[in-house]
């Protein structure tokens, strides 16, 4: 249709879908898969559609690569190229496999975005249900300029979105999986790759340094695995390891911790004891100095698990906080060089004294300082936090200004006289009397509202339904004008024909409805009236276009 | 209160214990301060010792609260004087010394600028650096004294920095006069500190030991000594050095020899002088009988000492060369080194002293160089002054590393009343007081006093806070426990790790477990990891473990508390009787849950501990498994009573074995948490205990207000003065 303007990423040939030869072609913003011989496609998936990719095993006879959607539907290819078929699939896999995060976050945003819009606005739920479930208009028009709407408006949740920590277990969460000859397999995912990077940037480092040079993908986080990086039980031996680097700076970053000291004097157990023995003084002296040369192999495996354990969680710690941590790194940085010479002793009073302050106070001691307060009873909690929206900030009045306000009003009242004559002018005042008494101007809207207690709620319920699905399908119809491109020529066509359906399927059956309930027809009256501006519009449009065309 | 008062009424010794948190402080300090304030004859001083620094500043801190209280009711300004002491390292104000990172560093650089030598050649020669503060201390600081008001640490630096006086010189010799003097054990207990610090302390002052559970190891610390080849090695320098300078100043200054010479005959005259009129804090390495002689010819000139020394170090040499453990008491020990080379026992009871005068009058700078020569002399004296209490043991290698000759010779001290029996004979009151002291009855007898008041106190709480779980199976019914045969058993470990696995799950924030030592930590640990268990805790909380390093271990605290702090959660895991488990609280939501893993017995198969419970056993009449039952326990209640710090704050306590549920263990955890133990919770599964927790949890998330407490376990003034309130109050009184 319009794959002239994509750029095609890759083009494979002899690829079969539903056994039928094919070429598969790779384009910036889809997949698309075309039979022999044709030059149209028959299969055409974006990206943003596809949930994930999954590859037939190495060891089977067919080559298959499989696209799950977002929908569930999947799709399979067959490459059948005997001679390349395997290394046709890994192309198209590598590609895939950098292609598809890139969409998949935009699409799961979009998803998000869109379920959340569903839920907070019963409204468009309904008018949802009406029109995308009943398949009067498809998903993709409904959404077509309900979002962009919204982006526009207000960006500002995505900007600020809040920066999600990294799970604690995100290595147990690479399960390696045995593939019965003698291999282990790991999966990862784009976001477990993500917070190793985050956690352990000495790994992205290297990532970054190698890997479109030296070592493939794969290559490199095979190695990973492989390394005593991963596993934390293996003590350093080899020095060809890339990751043995890795290591030596963690291990550089952990003593820097260390010396850095602690803030809080309070942990510090350094500088717990006041007065420690001197050397020589004292029951317990199997220091472990002494035996630190001769520790087995499994005691110091086992102390270097728990390091690593510690160094771990600072570091998902850290990961978690970077941000936030950038600013207080600033503050205590400037206040550090205001002191250099002697930082220690400028910098830790206050923080000690704050910590100190804070042991020692029992809050169920103080006396409250704050205004007695009512506490909050709640029956329904629930209700309380998804409760009206919160007043504007206003001028509030104090209880003695009311009191004085009302005895201002009670006095004003007391004195107060009438003066009737200089109300109205007479003639006004007939006009109105004949405005208002039976068959006067201001009397037929009566029967109109007689109309609100005639029909009942539920009638009107459907009703207001109505006209918000035809309003919707009708702005879609309209916005099509003028009608200037191809695009929009199609979609008025379509619009029509939703509009015909709307009126078919909906409208109909409700008028039914409210005729076997003995009630006026005109209740429909304006959604027809309206309908039918649309269809004239239609027409003269249409006959317009004949006459061009001929 | 009441039995306080009673003790110092008496003027007599006391126990007291009392829950954390339940200002126990406080109420120590108001009561002494009153007392004070109404018989300033009777009590004129407290000393009020704590463990450490942060608690000790913690101690000033709450003084200066009753002070402004003070002042505030009653309108007018004591001139009290209340100040913390510490070492040089958190007191010096010189800016290059006090950028040094080690104590010792500190002291000795100190030294090296105040010895009165030094500032003595300052004046012939003003380019020898010396201390700007402590000179103006010495010319002028002394005339003035501190003025009245509530100093602590931060505050003498300040106060220092102002009038550029060393601070610490000046709280050292502001103690002598102060009303009220905070700092820590060592002070007190270490003959070598005590000696220099806290001599002329006036008699009639109270002592008070907080968190004076653990009292009876200080007090063996600072008298036992241990001597490897490293420190033999470092002897024998120290000992040529010594020798090289008596030389030159032999050419340079003869005099100067001579005139030690003759204060050594006139003898420690002067000190006896000193002891027998009551001015000083007897020193028990340097006994009573010392004093009334003059030290004895053989090593009264300094050649003579020199050789003596020599010998005496050829001789424990040749003792450590032995290759099979030797263990010996002090009196087979003189006759073994009268016989081989011939040193009497009177000389070597003067090693000491003699040691002291000959480095005053070689006029060593640097007295940390010497801390090894130091250390066989003081080995020397105690050797030959105590035939009691006291026990050798060399031993060729480690117990692990058979193969490895590393000797050491152990002189340890099993009697921990004789560091402390000065202070019970000097001070007119002493009380010792922790949150977990039982049974009381036991410190009495291993400190060898008789106390006029033991008293046990409860909390009294608006709600139950606290929450003690025996676990004693796993879900599999496998009995838990840390005893040695099973400490290996897979399902063992397994089931510990189930344990904290769930209780991750459903404990908010904190977590502290302890192992029950470091070694046994290290193996379940790498377990864990072998069987995945840490894996799945990870996802619940982050986890952190306790090093035997202990710059490490701050850090992992830090990042501890960094992940309570920011709703993350985390796991410490950490060993009973480490540095965690004795000095870092964890409040509120620092500390949730502890899990203790086992009981924390004390390493039994060593010879130190096995001659100490032998020697309990034949002095004091306690049976070796009372006292590692006591011990173990009071290590215990120290550990899980870490997590409650106060009424408001709430923690689940799970003893997660076996054996606590016995009545001899059970009975030894304090009254406070004895009291919320119920029979249904003895042997719990890990289960049913995960389901207790939950309920309790849920409990205490619950907002606490002052009024629930109100009237139970918190009195408004109105309360406290109303009628049937102050009858409750003598009712209880009575009862106890």
């Amino acid at each position: 249709m319009t794959s002239l303007s994509e750029e095609v990423l890759l083009v494979v040939k002899k690829v079969r879908q539903k056994k039928q030869d094919g070429t598969l072609y790779l384009m910036a913003e889809r997949i698309a898969w075309g039979p022999e011989g044709k030059d149209r496609f028959t299969v055409s998936h974006l990206y943003a559609d596809i949930r994930c990719q999954k590859i037939s095993p190495d060891g089977k006879a067919k080559v298959q690569l499989q696209l799950v959607l977002h929908t569930g539907e999947s799709t399979t290819f067959h490459f059948a190229n005997e001679s390349t078929a395997l290394k046709d699939r890994e192309a198209a896999k590598e590609l895939l496999q950098q292609l598809l995060p890139k969409f998949k976050k935009k699409a799961n945003k979009e998803l998000e975005e869109k379920n959340r819009m569903l839920q907070e606005d019963p409204v468009l739920f309904q008018l949802y249900k009406d029109l995308v479930v009943s398949q009067v208009i498809s998903a993709e028009e409904f959404w077509a300029n309900r979002l962009g709407g919204i982006n526009n408006t207000d960006p500002s949740p995505y900007n600020n979105k809040q920066e999600v920590g990294i799970s604690g277990a995100f290595l147990a969460d690479i399960r390696p999986q045995t593939d019965g000859c003698n291999g282990l397999r790991y999966n990862l995912t784009a976001d477990i790759i993500e917070s190793i990077f985050r956690t352990y940037p000495a790994v992205k480092q290297k990532y970054s340094e190698n890997v479109p040079h030296n070592l493939t993908e794969k290559e490199f986080w095979t190695r990973f695995f492989q390394s005593h990086y991963f596993h934390r039980d293996r003590i350093n031996t080899g020095t060809q390891d890339i990751f043995s680097e890795c290591a030596k700076q963690d291990e550089k970053g952990l003593k820097t911790l260390v010396t850095q000291g602690v803030k809080n004097p309070l942990v510090d157990l350094q500088s717990l004891e006041d007065k420690t023995l001197d050397e020589g003084y004292g029951i317990c002296t199997t220091q472990p100095s002494t035996s630190n040369a001769n520790k087995s192999v499994k005691d110091s495996s086992n102390s270097a698990i728990i390091k690593r354990f510690n160094h771990h969680s600072a570091m998902v710690l850290a990961a978690g906080s970077r941000r936030g941590e950038l600013a207080s790194d600033q503050a205590s940085e400037t206040s550090s060089t205001d002191g250099n010479s002697r930082d220690s002793d400028f910098f830790q009073p206050p923080v000690k004294k704050v910590k100190l302050q804070e042991a020692i106070e029992f809050e169920d001691l103080q006396r409250e300082n704050r205004p007695k307060t009512v506490p909050l009873n709640l029956k329904k909690s629930d209700r309380y936090a998804h409760g009206p929206v919160p007043l504007q900030s206003q001028q509030y009045t104090t209880s003695q200004d009311i009191i004085n306000s009302v005895n201002y009003i009670r006095h004003e009242m007391a004195s107060y006289k009438p003066s009737l004559t200089q109300v109205l002018s007479s003639t006004a005042a007939t006009s109105a009397i004949a405005a208002l008494s039976p068959g006067g101007v201001l009397m037929q809207g009566g029967a109109q509202q007689a109309i609100n207690q005639m029909v009942p709620t539920e009638v009107q319920g459907e009703l207001k339904h109505l006209y918000v699905a035809a309003g919707e399908l009708l702005r879609h119809f309209w916005s099509c004008f003028p009608v200037n491109t191809l695009f929009l020529e199609e979609k008025v066509i379509k619009m029509k024909s939703n509009l015909e359906r709307f009126q078919m399927t909906k409208l109909h059956p409700f008028k039914e409805k409210i005729q076997r309930q003995y009630l006026s027809t005109n209740l429909t009256g304006h959604l027809e009236e309206m309908l039918q501006t649309a269809y004239s519009k239609f027409q003269v449009w249409q006959t317009r276009r004949m006459m061009r065309k001929t | 209160m009441l039995e306080l008062k009673r003790t110092l009424d008496a003027k007599g010794h006391g126990v007291l214990e009392m829950p954390s948190g339940t200002g126990k402080t406080i109420s120590l300090l108001s009561l002494i301060v009153a007392y004070q304030r109404a018989f300033p004859l009777e009590v004129t001083k407290l000393i009020y010792c704590s463990r450490t620094v942060p608690e000790i500043e913690k101690v000033v801190e709450e003084l200066r609260k009753l002070m402004e209280f003070y002042t505030k009711e009653t309108g007018e300004s004591n001139n009290f004087l209340a100040l913390a002491l510490s070492s040089r390292k958190n007191l010096c104000i010189h800016p290059e010394v006090s950028s040094l990172r080690f104590g010792k560093e500190v002291d000795g650089k100190c030294h090296s600028l105040t010895a009165s030598y030094v500032r003595a050649q300052h004046h012939s020669n003003p380019n020898l650096p010396v201390c700007r503060f402590y000179e103006e201390f010495d010319s002028v600081g002394r005339q003035v004294p501190l003025p009245a008001g509530i100093y602590n640490l931060d505050d003498l630096k300040a106060f220092g920095r102002r009038k550029g006086w060393c601070p610490y010189y000046l709280a050292r010799y502001s103690i002598l006069h102060a009303n009220i003097v905070v700092y820590s054990y060592h002070y007190l207990l270490d003959p070598k500190i005590a000696d220099l610090v806290s001599k002329e302390l006036a008699k009639k002052s109270v002592v008070v030991f907080d968190e004076a559970h653990n009292i009876d190891n200080v007090c063996i610390d600072s008298m036992s000594v241990n001597i490897t080849r490293r420190t033999l090695d470092r002897c024998q320098t120290n000992v040529d050095t010594l020798q090289n300078t008596i030389h030159k100043i032999k050419e340079t200054d003869a005099a100067k020899l001579r005139e030690e010479y003759r204060r050594l005959v006139e003898g420690l005259k002067e000190a006896n002088v000193a002891r027998e009129t009551d001015i000083y804090l007897a020193n028990p390495v340097l006994p009573d009988e010392i004093l009334q002689e003059a030290v004895p010819g053989s090593i009264r000139t300094a050649e003579h000492f020199v050789g003596f020394m020599r010998r005496f170090l050829e001789y424990l040499k040749s003792r450590l060369r032995v290759q099979h453990v030797v263990q010996e008491s002090a009196p087979q020990f003189l006759k073994d080194i009268f016989e081989k080379v011939c040193i009497d026992r009177k000389p070597l009871r003067f090693c000491a002293e003699r040691l002291q005068s000959l480095l005053r009058t070689l006029e060593i700078a640097d007295i940390a160089d010497f801390s090894a020569v130091t250390l066989i002399s003081n080995f020397a004296t105690l050797v030959s002054t105590y035939s009691q209490g006291f026990t050798i043991i060399i031993e060729p290698f480690e117990d692990r590393t058979p193969t490895i000759a590393n000797p050491v010779l152990h002189f340890s001290c099993m009697d921990p009343s004789i560091a402390i029996k000065p202070v019970f004979q000097r001070f007119q009151s002493v009380v010792i007081t922790s949150g977990t002291l039982s049974p009381l009855d036991i410190y009495p007898r291993i400190l060898d006093f008789r106390p006029v008041t033991m008293a046990s106190f409860t909390m009294t709480l608006a709600r139950t806070c606290l929450c003690p779980l025996i676990v004693g199976r796993g879900n599999d019914q496998v009995a838990l426990s840390s005893k040695f045969e099973t400490r290996e058993d897979f399902a063992v470990i397994r089931n510990y790790g189930n344990l904290l696995l769930e209780m991750s799950a459903i404990v908010p924030d904190g977590i502290v477990a302890f192992f029950t030592s470091y070694v046994y930590m290290e193996n379940i640990v790498a377990s864990w990891y072998e069987q995945g268990i840490l894996e799945n805790i990870q996802r619940n909380k982050l986890i952190f473990i306790e090093t035997q390093d202990a710059a490490e271990t701050s850090m992992a605290l830090e990042k501890y508390q960094e992940a309570c702090e920011n709703g993350r959660g985390a796991i410490l895991l950490s060993v009973a009787r480490g540095k965690v488990s004795e000095g870092i609280d964890f409040v509120h939501h620092y500390g949730r849950a502890v899990i203790m893993f086992g009981v924390p017995y004390v390493y039994t198969q060593s010879r130190i501990l096995k001659a100490r419970l032998e020697y309990l056993r034949d002095q004091f009449q306690i049976r070796e498994n009372d006292f590692l039952t006591f011990d173990a326990m009071r290590h215990a209640a120290q550990c899980v009573g870490r997590a409650i710090r106060g009424k408001t704050d709430y923690g689940l306590m799970i003893f997660a074995d076996k054996r606590y549920a016995r009545a001899d263990k059970r009975g030894k955890l304090p009254r406070w948490i004895q009291e919320h133990i119920n029979d249904g919770s003895l042997n719990l599964t890990v289960d049913e205990a995960v389901q207790l927790s939950k309920h309790f949890l849920r409990q205490m998330a619950q907002p606490f207000r002052q009024e629930d407490q109100l009237g139970l376990s918190l009195l408004t003034l109105e309360q406290l003065e109303s009628e049937d309130m102050l009858q409750k109050i003598t009712q209880i009184a009575h009862q106890t």
